[in-house]
């Protein structure tokens, strides 16, 4: 091999060099570039399952909600009409009493 | 091989070692703020959950509070309507009972006596409705008055008549001085004290 040879292989081999070195650098970048992009992508995804999951406990509580308010609205309905069908029954005894009220002169 | 390719692969090695650790920083790099952006983001995340939660809780609490208040104002309705047909009952009651001169007599003589020590005149002008007007024994009624009184009152009944379905209303003579004992002024007078006897009675409160 001539000495001119021998310089040209180095040459080449700097330059291949320097060529991978440089698509590296290329690469680093451009896996910086996209760092932002990623990080709103995460974002995006961890709150959107939040909020998902937010709804869910929502959408849950207003079914069990009103399940709950119908059940109580039965029972204490069912309390209330037994309260007020005693009530009705007393209303002789009421009346007697309002008369003995606006009777007495002690008031 | 030759020394000229030992050394070629030398300068290739050393450009690929360097490249990796130029990628693997980057990734490293990306990686830990990746990282951190998602504690940041979970933080983000669990605070949007615990509102939901709270909302969720909030959604229960306020349809059963919905629910209380239209059972409430019904149940309120109901017992409303009963206590107003007992205090209607307890009219018809009182206004059947000032057809019985038995029971109705004494009462009005008590209200007469009532009116005349508060107003506390020497003279005193009595006034009933229509009806009583005609029926009553006004001597027999003065009398008892006079008894009952322990002191000497004149007495003198109005011509005219006033509304109303029993009770009497005693005046001065000038008739600026007025003490209303009537049925409706005594409805009126005691409403309160009817709708917290009679509710304890319908409803034990």
């Amino acid at each position: 091999m001539s000495g001119i040879e021998t310089v040209r292989i180095i040459v080449d081999a700097e330059r291949e060099a320097a060529r991978i070195l440089q698509d590296a650098a290329n690469k680093a970048s451009e896996i910086r570039k996209r760092l932002d992009s990623r990080i709103r992508e995460q974002h995006e995804e961890i709150v959107h399952r939040a909020k998902e999951e937010g709804s869910l406990l929502v959408r849950e509580a207003e079914v069990k909600g009103k399940a709950e308010a119908a059940a109580y609205e039965k029972e204490t309905e069912q309390r209330v009409r037994q309260a007020l069908a005693s009530a009705s029954s007393k209303k002789e005894k009421a009346a007697a009493k309002v008369v003995e009220l606006v009777l007495e002169l002690k008031t | 091989m030759s020394e000229t390719a030992k050394f070629t692969e030398d300068i290739l090695g050393a450009a690929k070692r360097k490249a990796q650790a130029i990628l693997a920083e980057a990734e490293s790099e990306t990686k830990k703020s990746l990282e951190e952006a998602r504690t940041h983001s979970t933080r983000e995340a669990e605070a949007i959950v615990a509102s939901a939660r709270a909302e969720a809780e909030g959604v229960k609490r306020r349809q059963l509070s919905e629910a209380r208040h239209r059972v409430k104002l019904i149940e309120q309705q109901e017992k409303s309507k009963i206590l107003s047909e007992v205090l209607q009952l307890g009219r018809s009651r009182v206004l059947e009972v000032t057809k019985n001169d038995s029971k109705y007599v004494p009462f009005l003589t008590g209200l007469m006596e009532a009116g005349i020590r508060e107003i506390g005149l020497d003279a005193v002008v009595v006034h009933t409705n229509a009806a009583d007007m005609k029926r009553i024994d006004k001597a027999k009624i003065e009398r008892d008055l006079l008894k009952k009184l322990e002191r000497p009152v004149k007495i003198e009944w109005a011509k005219e008549h006033i509304e109303s379905s029993g009770g009497a209303t005693i005046s001065s003579p000038d008739g600026r001085t007025r003490i209303v004992s009537t049925l409706n002024e005594r409805f009126d007078a005691l409403e309160a004290k009817l709708l917290v006897e009679a509710g304890r009675i319908l409803f034990g409160e």
